[in-house]
């Protein structure tokens, strides 16, 4: 049954899935692009003083690819389940109804993280050939909220689509959006750090929220 | 699972609410602190005082002044202005001063305390200080401290092997401990001179570090048993009397000299480093120490020999202790910021309402919600929780209960 449930998710949402990923990819590619070409003509002395004292956040235009990613993973898989309230075949199927939808739910987040780790580990990868590793650190640390918003954003577009009232949409949206600014408070490089272990619990309690939603739906709350 | 789901969605939004809210009441009815503009004058030995919103100059007994009036009284403040009208006067407390003089003097320092509790980087670059040019040119590698010192070249990312060994064992020679607590300096080559950095070991000792002649210069600072440094601001100002202010975790201020090194204790009382702001202007004949907490400003002339010649405090309500801060504290139990204004960091700051006045907001939603379930017609003992919440988080878990309602029994 599980197998078919994968196969079912990922033929929904494949093609976001793979088109975000490559897209995602060739941005950090043109992200150190930016940094080799800066290098090249600033010389590597001027990037790193730039980045070390004057606030220079290189991966700065990365901010918002996870949130993004998050977005569109979670509209390809749920949205198409609202239309004609499909979802109820789904619960019509012999297995628990919240089994069927946190493997679901799963599946979406494993690929979302697949996602993120390819992500992640590019642009570690890149950041080792021209900075060292307590710069790279300091980066990570503070690329770190932007990915956990990337998983809220997936886990918040889930609950809101599958809420089946439009009046509490609009609720969950508003707690939903202002939630997700707290990932986004501008700050110097590494200020995140004391912060991180907290937003990684709070976006873990997200994970699961979808299940309240479905409930009232199932419940045919209006 | 769903009641657990619920309940933790209720939990985001009341963290959400406990951000927004009280941001949203701020903007909106906050009043700005004007705080005033101090200066000790050494022509009528008190202290003068700019108030800069309602354009009053005026000194610590309350005599008004002009604003020329003012400037003459601060001459080693306002020199050029003085000279553009016509008004330098031909000595200063009985010495005649030529320009050269004052201006080498002068010093200001500014350090708030979102500088101190901040990240600082773990690499810097080591300067040149004997290098023979007037302009100071930035090194081509930055150096770490962790078990050795290591100098790491920015165009390729390498560690460069022989300096680093070099430098290294100056360090270990002179008693140096790795891995480094604390690197401080002007790692900028916008300075007049370089002066290398101050550097605390693992051991709490203190050090000079610079490069002279491309060759390390280690010199270990007798620092007095039981003296920590908090935070150590280099300084580069053009009399060249010390190095930088130091900060001990006692909040007590320190310089240390130049050359001789001789750490000289200010005696300055009622800075915080956790939560004041500090300015302080030098001259000719005062050293104005300005420190500026939330709810006052306390200003302290010292002589140049680092006496305290004059005080001068001035207090004013804390934002929670006025009206709008007594009304803010009667509609939300607490406050929740991602910032603070006296860190750079993103933390979680949580920050509690004075007093008790919020308890009555949150027993009247709770009646609220114990009404609109009773006209529900529901069973109170499976809401209990929801009560629960809203005694606690006040109108933040009041929106949150309703925004995620409760059906699980309906």
């Amino acid at each position: 049954m599980w197998k078919s449930v994968v196969y079912k998710e990922w033929l929904k949402i494949r093609w976001f899935l793979i088109g975000y990923t490559l897209l995602g990819i060739l941005g950090i590619g043109y992200l150190f692009l930016t940094v080799k070409h800066g290098f090249a003509f600033s010389g590597g002395k001027n990037i790193w003083n730039s980045v070390l004292f004057m606030g220079h956040q290189f991966f700065s235009p990365l901010k918002y690819v996870p949130l993004v990613g998050g977005l569109t993973i979670a509209i390809a898989q749920y949205f198409p389940e609202t239309v004609n309230k499909r979802i109820k075949l789904t619960f019509h199927l012999p297995m628990g109804e919240n089994k069927i939808l946190l493997m679901m739910h799963t599946f979406g987040a494993v690929s979302l993280l697949l996602s993120f780790l390819i992500f992640f580990g590019l642009f570690a990868v890149f950041s080792l050939i021209f900075f060292p590793v307590q710069m790279v650190t300091d980066s990570v640390i503070s690329i770190f909220p932007w990915f956990l918003a990337g998983f809220s954003a997936y886990f918040l577009v889930a609950l809101i689509v599958l809420e089946p009232a439009w009046k509490f949409r609009l609720f969950y949206s508003l707690v939903g959006g202002f939630f997700l600014t707290i990932y986004f408070t501008s700050a110097v490089t590494s200020a995140y750090g004391s912060a991180n272990t907290g937003l990684f619990l709070v976006t873990a309690f997200l994970s699961i929220a979808l299940l309240f939603s479905a409930h009232r739906f199932r419940k045919g709350e209006m | 699972m769903e009641k657990i789901s619920r309940f933790l969605l209720v939990f985001i939004a009341i963290l959400t609410l406990a951000i927004i809210l009280p941001k949203l009441y701020w903007m909106a009815f906050e009043k700005p602190v004007r705080k005033p503009f101090i200066l000790y004058s050494c022509i009528n030995d008190d202290f003068m005082i700019h108030r800069i919103s309602e354009k009053t100059w005026e000194d610590t007994k309350g005599n008004q002044f002009t604003r020329e009036e003012y400037e003459k009284k601060l001459p080693l403040m306002f020199e050029k202005q003085l000279i553009t009208s016509g008004s330098w006067p031909d000595s200063i407390i009985g010495m005649a001063l030529d320009m050269r003089t004052i201006s080498k003097a002068k010093s200001f320092f500014r350090l708030k305390a979102s500088e101190i509790d901040a990240p600082f980087p773990e690499l810097y670059p080591l300067f040149e200080s004997q290098s023979g040019r007037t302009k100071i040119d930035l090194p081509d590698d930055f150096f770490r401290i962790t078990w050795r010192i290591d100098f790491i070249e920015a165009a390729t990312n390498k560690v460069l092997e022989e300096k680093s060994q070099l430098f290294s064992a100056a360090l270990y020679q002179n008693g140096f401990s790795f891995p480094a607590k604390k690197i401080s300096g002007l790692a900028t080559p916008r300075k007049s001179i370089d002066e290398g950095y101050l550097i605390i070991d693992s051991k709490d000792q203190l050090f000079h570090l610079k490069m002279i002649k491309g060759f390390p210069y280690v010199k270990e600072i007798d620092v007095p048993d039981g003296l920590k440094f908090r935070h150590i601001s280099c300084v580069d100002f053009k009399n060249k009397d010390f190095y930088a202010y130091l900060f001990s975790d006692k909040n007590e201020i320190y310089i240390l000299t130049q050359d001789d090194y001789k750490l000289i204790k200010w005696p300055v009382d009622g800075f915080d480093a956790s939560n004041c702001d500090l300015k302080i202007f030098g001259d000719l004949f005062n050293y104005t120490v300005i420190i500026e907490a939330e709810d006052h400003i306390k200003a302290i002339a010292l002589s140049p020999d680092y006496q305290v010649v004059n005080t001068y405090t001035e207090n004013w309500k804390l934002k929670e202790d006025q009206t709008e801060g007594k009304i803010f504290a009667s509609l939300f139990p607490a406050q929740l910021s991602m910032t603070s204004d006296n860190s750079k960091f993103i933390r979680f700051y949580f920050t509690p309402s004075k007093g008790l006045n919020w308890i009555f907001l949150n027993l009247l939603l709770m009646a609220f919600h114990f009404i609109w379930l009773y006209r529900r017609k529901v069973k109170f003992k499976n809401h209990v929780p929801d009560l629960g919440i809203v005694a606690v988080s006040g109108i933040f878990g009041f929106i949150a209960i309703h925004f995620f309602q409760n059906k699980f029994f309906g």
